[in-house]
Parts: structure tokens; sequence; C-alpha cells
């Protein structure tokens, strides 16, 4: 399987998905950092507390990562059948399964990994700078940190396995702009603000996507071995 | 265990339209089978079910002397193929191509890569990557990676697709060079018979997505051979002024008006000048030339007619 995983790394390009990653790294920064010295400075409507901020910086990385799985769904998955490709993989002495679950594995991990991360490096440095503006007040506790991480760990659960949702449907059409755009529906579902409220703050909602998400790709794959390859 | 191949009574439908429809097909170990169809014959999906990327609706198939079933994947790594266009990787190199084939397959070999590219004569790519090579580039490649694994059968779909007359040419050479060097099996298909005659140890002939017949090219060369036809009323004197005067022993009476010489060293104007003299009344004489294209096309037509006759 690692095998696999090295091979699919090393055919896709792996520098370009690190790349890819810092970018949106810094642009979410970025967006925060532009909220936060507008808002919070200018006084109007910026983070309420920290709780308000880290939440926040949560929503965008989600939007970010999801969108970020749908295209390297795109290219792992949907290109291999627009290109052909998958004749080639397909007439491998590998088992079919294997190699789609090498292929999930990557995107379902990098979107986790990376979910976590993001909010991590931003939440950090988003703290060091309140430490210094000091626009947001109140206190940071243990309490409110400990919280946090295990909320985000299981939004990035979420995140990974929603992120699936568009692979079913791109799939259909074989279609990678299907796939972005199909992510991009679903983000602006899910994470789109109303007030402070959006979908994905009720963890039930990203997780029970999550495992929808999960269901349908295992089932659309489970009898792959049984199809044509045209 | 000598076939290398062996399809029974193998089908493929998609709906209510038969692509493939009964189809026993034979391959012997080293020989070169070419795969003789028009466009759109079932070629290609025969292929494929060998490969197992179309998957048969009835019928059997057996590689290598075991039987397909439909999680079998061990077989694949004793065959190399191309199927339809080639298609690459098309940001890796050449190189990088062949190698991740390599990896995929579990033969990794860098030596054989560079064989590989060396046979089909693929030179001056560098560090290109495949998605600038021309057609032409992409089909050696395509070849170059089939054989790169050391398969023990080779399945081509029309491989000469795209090379110019000495591209075709060196192909040629290399297909006998791995039939004879490394006792590969070969399945070529193609449309075009010019293209496989001359290697081919058999041909089969699909068309309509049937079999229409398998036969050895030494059969079809010897069941080819001219001959002179002699329509006359007197065939008993026909005979003999072709037996004593010309001392002609190879011919064959096919009616009670038509004898047929196939002795050939005897010149068409002799041969008339000789039964005038001998007083044999001659109607007509013609010489008959039968060209590999007529026998095949015939082959083809004459299946249609069958079908149609359904």
């Amino acid at each position: 399987m690692m095998h696999l995983i090295r091979l699919e790394l090393k055919k896709g390009g792996f520098t370009s998905y690190l790349w890819g990653s810092l970018l949106a790294y810094a642009i979410i920064a970025c967006f925060i950092m532009v909220l936060y010295f507008t808002g919070n400075n200018l006084g109007a409507e910026g983070f309420q507390n920290y709780e308000d901020a880290l939440n926040a910086i949560n929503t965008f990385v989600l939007a970010t990562f999801i969108i970020y799985a749908s295209v390297l769904l795109s290219k792992l998955i949907i290109n291999e059948f627009k290109d052909k490709t998958i004749h080639l993989l397909f007439a491998y002495p590998i088992n079919r399964k294997k190699l789609i679950l090498a292929k999930l594995s990557i995107v379902f991990f990098w979107t986790f990994v990376n979910v976590v991360l993001a909010n991590l490096l931003i939440d950090v440095l988003f703290i060091t700078i309140n430490q210094i503006f000091g626009y947001v007040s109140g206190t940071l506790t243990i309490t409110l940190l400990v919280h946090h991480a295990i909320y985000v760990l299981l939004q990035a659960f979420g995140a990974a396995g929603m992120s699936l949702l568009s692979l079913v449907l791109g799939l259909r059409k074989k279609s990678a702009a299907f796939t972005v755009a199909t992510s991009i529906f679903i983000v602006m579902i899910v994470c789109s603000s109303n007030g402070n409220f959006n979908l994905a703050s009720i963890i039930a909602v990203p997780l029970s996507l999550a495992v929808l998400g999960i269901l349908i790709t295992y089932l659309s794959f489970r009898n792959i071995d049984r199809v044509d390859v045209d | 265990m000598t076939n290398v191949i062996r399809t029974r009574l193998l089908s493929k439908s998609y709906g209510t339209e038969e692509v493939v429809s009964s189809v026993n097909m034979i391959v012997q170990r080293g020989e070169i089978y070419g795969f003789l169809g028009p466009n759109g014959a079932g070629k290609s999906t025969l292929m494929k079910m060998l490969l197992g990327l179309v998957k048969p609706t009835g019928g059997e198939i057996e590689l290598f002397g075991e039987r397909l079933l439909i999680h079998s994947t061990e077989h694949l790594k004793r065959i190399g193929h191309l199927i339809e266009t080639p298609v690459f990787y098309e940001t890796l190199t050449a190189k990088q191509n062949l190698e991740l084939h390599g990896e995929y397959m579990g033969y990794y070999n860098t030596q054989r890569v560079e064989e590989a590219l060396e046979l089909v004569q693929l030179s001056n790519i560098d560090n290109k990557p495949v998605k600038q090579f021309s057609l032409g580039m992409r089909q050696r490649l395509g070849i170059a990676r089939a054989i790169s694994t050391r398969p023990e059968l080779l399945l081509l779909d029309e491989p000469v697709n795209g090379l110019d007359p000495e591209g075709i040419q060196v192909m040629r050479n290399l297909f006998r060079r791995l039939r004879d060097e490394w006792g590969l099996s070969l399945l070529i298909s193609s449309h075009l018979l010019s293209e496989i005659e001359q290697v081919a140890d058999t041909i089969g002939v699909i068309n309509g997505g049937q079999l229409i017949r398998q036969v050895s090219m030494e059969d079809v060369r010897a069941s080819m051979t001219d001959y002179v036809e002699i329509v006359t009323s007197n065939i008993a004197l026909a005979a003999f002024v072709l037996e004593e005067k010309l001392g002609v022993k190879n011919f064959k009476q096919i009616s009670d008006r038509a004898i047929r010489v196939y002795d050939l060293r005897i010149s068409q104007d002799t041969l008339s000048k000789e039964l005038v003299l001998g007083d044999v009344p001659i109607e007509s004489i013609n010489r008959h030339h039968h060209s590999l294209e007529e026998y095949f096309f015939d082959m083809i037509k004459g299946g249609s007619d069958h079908d149609a006759s359904y």
C-alpha cells in the first residue's frame, strides 16, 4: 500500500501539492489579518473574543481544504479516467480496489493533516499578534484551547470525509470542473456564515456528511473489479 | 501447454448489441498472430477482454493455460500491451513513464528501460515531457513500454498507426526479433492486411464481432497458388497434349470443361500454341492470380453474406 501511495505521489508531483498548501496557508493568514486589523481596529464588527476568532480561522481553513481536496481528487482520480490512463492502471497486476484506496487515502490524509496544521499555525500566528496589539480582549484559557483542539480534529475528519462527496458526483461526469464546482457548493452550504452561525459549527453536520461521503465512495467503488473500463 | 491464448465462445454485448460474438481463438506460444478486421469489428474489445479491462458477457478466456477469473491479476505480469492510442502521464519524460510502469508491474530494471527505448529506436528524447511527442514517437514509446518488462505475451492494437514507412519496417523487424530471440508470442491487430501479412504466422479474420477464420499464413500461401485455366470441349485431348507434348504433370481437371495448370514454368503463349497445334478446341485460356487482399476480402465478404443469411 505504501508503495502504491509513493508511486502516486511520484506521478502527480508531490512538491506541487506542498506549494499549493503553503500558498493556501499564507492566503488564509493574510485574510484573517485583514479582518483583524480592519474589523477589530476600526471598531467595526471584528472578532468578539478568542473563541470567535479561532472558529473563524477554522471555517476558512475548512472551506479552503475541502475545495483543495476536490482539486486533488480530480487530479488523482477523475483525470485518470478522463485521460484514459486508467486503462494502464487497471491492467497492472494490482487489485483495483487497492489502487483506488491508495489515491483516496492520499486525499483523505492530506486534507486531515492540512486542516489540523493550518489551524495550528494560523491560530499561533493570531494569538501571537493579538498578544502584541490586543484588539481581541478576553483570556485564553487552557480549557478553551483543549476544546478547540478536539473540535478542530473532529472538523478535520469531517472535511476529509465530506470532500469525498464531490468525487462521487464528479466521477459520474468524468469532469474535474464539475468535481471542484460540487465542492464549492458543499462549502457554500456548510461553511457560509449567517451572523455567527454556520452549519459546520454544529459538529454533527460535518461528521454525518463525512460518514455519508465515505459510505457512498465505498459503494461506488465496491464493484470496481467488475466494471468495464472504456 | 502450447497455447498462450485460448478463448471459448467468448462474447461481449452492450445492451442488445453484441460486439464480440462466440469467438474461439487460439494463439500459440512463440507465434505472431495477425488479428485482421475492419474498424469496429471488435478487435479492441477482444483485446481489452484479454487484459480484463472489459468483462466478457459470455464464454471464457484461458491465458497461459489458466482460466481467467474476474479477480485474476497475476497473469498481467506476463503481458505487455498497447491498446488503441497509447496513453502516458504527459508531464513525465519517456524514461519516467517507463520506470513508473516497471514499478507498477513489479519489474523494475533500468537497463531494460534503456534497452526497450533502443529497440524501438526512440532517440533524442532526453528530458522532454511526453506531451511534446509526435504521434509516431508516442507509438514507439508505447511499444517500448510494452516490452520493457520482458513479457511473454504482447498485445498490440494497431501498433504501426502513425508510423512512417521506415518506422513500420523497424517495427516489423522488431516483432520478428521479439518472437525469434525472446520467444515472445504476439497478438497484433490491424485493419490493413499489408501491415501484418509479412510478419504474421497465423491470421485470424474478425468481422462483425465474429472470428470468421483462423488460418496459418503457410496454408494461405499454398491455397493461393496461381494457375492457368483452360476451358475446352475436349478435355481428354487437352490433357494428352499437356502431358505428352509439354511434359506438364501438375494440372487438374476441375470440371468436364475446365483444366487448371499449376506448372507456371511454361508460358501461356507456349501453352496455347501447343494446344492449337494439337487441335484442341479452346474456348478460353486465362491466367488466374489471387492476391492476399482478395483472399481476405472474399473471406470477410463471405462472412458477412453468411451473417445476412441468418
